[in-house]
């Protein structure tokens, strides 16, 4: 049996994210001491090292639930974690997407201002930003 | 010609049978009228991405996503109805 110490330190993380994950119901300990403390099992680490990878890997912990609840379920198979995977490496394509055009639009800005002497009220990334932000309120 | 493109992944048993029901009904129209091509999400990524397909399965008629997530039988029938005019 581990503490909660033994068990953070096997899994890499603090004690404060298994007490997250336990908030969040992704891991309870297996039993408590007469006294209170928390103790975890050899499962708990796999449990707990399954979840950092999940992480990792941009699974949200809601989606980690789902996964996990797959991995326990003698109805689900191997298929129906394939499709989670593919989604969510669909959504994760996207975001590639989005944050190339994010970093594209800052190049621009960073293009435009050719004078890094002027003062910050002559700024054109500001004056930029600002215009844009007035277009989106119109 | 109006093309409909089917996304989803290889092996996704509830996509089988419904792509199924839905096929038939756009080959019923004629294939000089309707094409179907059924897209593996994984090989085609980029282009999936490209029309906003978010999840799967989905549809897209004439290179637009349509339908985020397969439609029923009467929904797709009335859809290529309408563009078939």
């Amino acid at each position: 049996m581990y503490t909660i110490g033994k068990l953070a330190q096997h899994a890499e993380v603090t004690t404060d994210t298994v007490r997250y994950y336990e908030k969040e119901g992704l891991l309870t300990p297996v039993s408590k001491t007469d006294a209170g403390y928390r103790l975890y099992d050899g499962d708990s680490v796999r449990r707990l090292r399954f979840i950092r990878q999940a992480q990792q890997c941009g699974f949200s912990l809601t989606e980690i639930r789902e996964l996990l609840a797959l991995k326990n379920s003698d109805a689900s198979c191997c298929r129906d974690v394939r499709s989670v995977a593919v989604e969510k490496k669909l959504q994760l394509e996207h975001k590639i997407r989005a944050l190339q055009l994010m970093s594209r639009a800052l190049t621009e800005l960073v293009t435009i201002c050719n004078d890094e002497s002027k003062p910050l009220d002559e700024c054109p990334i500001l004056a930029a930003l600002e215009s844009s932000m007035a277009r989106k309120m119109k | 010609m109006i093309k409909v493109e089917v996304f989803s992944s290889p092996g996704c048993g509830k996509c089988m049978q419904a792509k199924a029901v839905l096929k038939a009904i756009a080959e019923e129209l004629g294939q000089d009228k309707v094409t179907w091509r059924d897209v593996n999400i994984l090989e085609e990524m980029d282009y999936a991405v490209d029309l906003g397909v978010m999840s799967t399965p989905a549809m897209a008629i004439d290179g637009e996503l349509v339908f985020s997530s397969l439609p029923s039988s009467a929904k797709l029938r009335s859809e290529l109805d309408r563009r078939l005019g």
